[in-house]
């Protein structure tokens, strides 16, 4: 027999599926004993088998545990190895049979759970290309995509994979990004438009400058950032792993005590093997790994264990108006000339607004320009959240909001104050221009609230978020003109940034907790001071990726209750996981002590155990994009609160 | 010349395995740093390629039970 199996070794060196033949032969040879046994009443090879049985699995056991030894280590196989031992030297033979074939059974499945719990970020892995086609001299040649130098042209062709990031420099293409964003619908690439390695060229033909290869793709640091998520430890975890590191050598120490108390053997060989608190170190590591793989197959990236928990904890959401609730692409909808004529009006407040990066100032500069070329104004000042004043050809310029002609001293006038009320009236935000102290006119900016945002709105206050709130420096009418279109009715308009901030402060020390959600830049003290942060767009900007607690990928409101109910999910899944192994520790022990429990049973509950806790786990990965609360408690809580909002 | 070497492993199922894994990786010359994430199942080793190359890695985990692949990143 250890022949047999010293050949298997030979002709499976690889471990896994030597162990699985191993586990295999072990549990035929049990079959054939209970059908020797019990069927023909052959008790001596019924004992035979139950040996060769305990022998086929008990030596991979052995083997491993001698190694691990050999490195100082005392591991699981060690305490299972001495405990089959033991068995098959005081004659049971059907324990010791049963112990190493559960043992092993139930490592390989929960091998292949695991596995398949670590699948999410397997999917990111196995999207990273391999091999890049190069132009070198002209001529087409294929090389390792991380060893493409920057700068270089890339080819791909339909149905390839891209394998740097960069930009299309000829050809185009509908891209498939599901890979990096989740968005199952391909997006056109043009020349100039940006690419990630990673994303499929459905069809075309691109040429793409190299900007990023390797590890400084998006999608590297992508994967990055999802691994250091998972492995960073929750509190739980690290309170579970000091318990673990305790728990083994004190059941050693429990099983030396009982048995030079009790002479009882079979109660110190029991113990032994109910010695590893499996399912109870795997419970917190297995809902986390699912979780945050499960957010990041929706390009929805959590930054770690601890967001999760806070994420989950979440009932007051704060957003962001432009760029978050709106597209961010603001036209230019009115304009209203009060001295001197349209053109002009626009002409001078095109080139004040072009020497700022503004998104309200882009539009200006767009319709100025199509007058002909801009001067370079002589000097330029901004005024954060007010807007532009300007030097130009030696006259003084100002385009911006009320406060910033207050801060000038430049009257409105009643021609003007009328103006404001039509194009607030309207819900367009007002930038108003002034020429030597003087008000010549207003332009009315107006902004698309994004495609989904009333429905995403909907969704939080269904998942049970008490509190929707809207924080923006734009003005009052633009802001509830929005916030009546997507269904927020807490609208704060005209807040610098500091007064964000203090908002977030008022509700956090209110008791709320709250998550904030915006672009990153304009909105980052806010940001830091919320209990979560959460980014759009991150796919296109490394900050976002790197300072948010979440990250969406795609600038999809929709994925905020998304991630909300990922993170809720996968808090509720961690507590079972506790309860689960907490609730079988203390129930082998009280069975083993109360001779209810002998080892194979021991061995048998431990590895359901484990493999419950993995399952459950599991359930994350099917969490659906449109998470239904039902009959859960926060599902009480959010009819609760929704009658709440529609009162307030 | 230290280099730094990932591998990745499917098969850690119990986090048992990782002070196994460490200490049999860190037990061959050469070897600087070994490091294993149970919940990635990502494996990093600091090691002089001279005296142990990857192949020798993947054979010491090999040894303790589990199958591992050198990766990229």
């Amino acid at each position: 027999m250890e022949r047999l199996s010293a050949n298997m070794k030979a002709a499976f060196a690889h471990p896994a599926r030597r162990r699985l033949w191993l586990t295999a032969g072990s549990g035929m040879l049990i079959a054939a004993g209970l059908i020797a046994r019990y069927g023909f009443g052959m008790i001596g090879l019924w004992s035979g088998l139950m040996v060769a049985a305990a022998l086929l699995a008990g030596s991979d056991i052995a083997v491993r545990a001698w190694r691990a030894l050999k490195v100082r280590h005392l591991s699981i196989e060690l305490l299972v190895t001495i405990a089959a031992a033991g068995a098959l030297v005081i004659g049971e033979y059907w324990e010791a049979a049963a112990v190493t074939f559960l043992f092993m059974l139930g490592a390989w499945l929960e091998m292949r759970t695991m596995g398949q719990t670590r699948g999410a970020l397997k999917e990111l892995l196995d999207a990273a290309p391999v091999t890049a086609t190069v132009l070198r001299e002209g001529e087409p040649i294929e090389i390792p995509a991380h060893t493409v130098q920057l700068g270089e042209t890339v080819l791909v062709k339909a149905g390839q994979r891209i394998p740097v990031d960069g930009e299309v420099t000829e050809g185009t293409a509908a891209v498939s990004e599901a890979a990096i964003t989740g968005e199952p619908m391909p997006a056109e690439k043009a020349p100039g438009s940006r690419v990630h390695a990673g994303t499929i060229a459905e069809n075309g033909l691109l040429r793409i400058r190299a900007t990023n290869v390797g590890a400084d793709t998006t999608l590297a640091r992508i994967i990055q950032r999802v691994e250091e998520a998972q492995e960073e430890k929750a509190p739980s975890q690290r309170m579970i792993e000091r318990f673990a590191q305790w728990y083994t050598p004190a059941i050693i120490g429990l099983a030396v005590v009982a048995f030079a108390f009790t002479q009882d053997i079979r109660l110190a060989l029991t113990l032994l093997v109910v010695g590893c608190p499996g399912a109870l170190v795997i419970s917190t590591p297995v809902s986390i790994v699912a979780g945050i793989g499960r957010a990041a197959r929706s390009g929805i990236l959590i930054k770690g264990g601890q967001h999760l928990e806070s994420a989950g904890r979440i009932d007051t959401i704060a957003l962001d108006k432009t760029g978050t609730l709106t597209e961010g692409k603001p036209r230019l909808a009115s304009v209203i000339a009060l001295d001197g004529t349209e053109d002009k009006l626009l002409r001078l407040a095109a080139t004040a607004e072009a020497g700022s990066d503004h998104p309200l100032g882009r539009p200006i500069v767009e319709a100025g320009r199509k007058q002909g070329p801009l001067p370079t104004p002589e000097t330029l000042d901004e005024h954060a959240g007010m807007g532009i004043s300007a030097r130009i050809d030696g006259r003084e310029v100002a385009a911006g909001n009320r406060r910033l002609m207050e801060k000038l001293g430049i009257p409105l006038g009643a021609d003007g104050e009328a103006g404001l009320k039509r194009l607030l009236s309207a819900g367009q935000t007002p930038i108003l221009v002034a020429v030597d102290g003087r008000l010549i006119g207003l332009l009315g900016m107006s902004d698309m609230a994004r495609e989904g945002a009333a429905e995403a709105i909907a969704r939080l206050r269904e998942i049970g978020i008490r509190r929707v709130v809207m924080l923006t420096g734009d003005q009052h009418g633009a802001a509830e003109a929005i916030a009546r279109e997507v269904g927020i009715d807490e609208v704060h308009a005209g807040l610098m940034p500091e007064d964000k901030l203090a908002l977030i402060r008022e509700m956090k020390a209110g008791g709320a907790h709250v998550a904030m959600v915006g672009d990153g830049i304009n909105d980052a003290p806010a940001l830091a001071a919320a209990d979560t942060s959460i980014a759009m767009g991150a796919a296109g900007s490394d900050v976002a990726i790197e300072t948010a607690d979440i990250a969406l990928l795609q600038d999809d409101l929709g994925k905020i209750p998304e991630a909300m109910a990922i993170s809720r999910a996968t808090l509720g899944n961690m507590r079972q996981n506790l309860v689960i192994a907490l609730l079988t520790v203390a129930g082998l022990l009280a069975g083993v002590f109360s001779g209810h429990v002998h080892m194979a049973g021991g061995m048998l509950v431990h590895q359901l155990s484990v493999l419950i806790v993995i399952a459950n786990g599991m359930r994350l990965l099917r969490v659906p994009a449109r998470y239904r609360p039902g009959t859960s408690r926060t599902g009480r809580a959010a009819a609760g609160s929704a009658t709440v909002a529609a009162r307030s | 010349m230290t280099q730094k070497t990932i591998l990745r492993s499917d098969e850690l199922s119990c986090p048992s395995c990782v002070p196994k894994i460490e200490k049999a990786l860190r037990g061959l010359p050469g070897v600087e740093k070994a490091e294993v994430r149970f919940n990635t199942g990502r494996i990093e080793v600091e090691h002089d390629p001279a005296q142990s190359d990857v192949e020798a890695l993947v054979q010491a985990i090999r040894g303790t039970g589990y199958e591992a692949r050198p990766s990229a990143f």
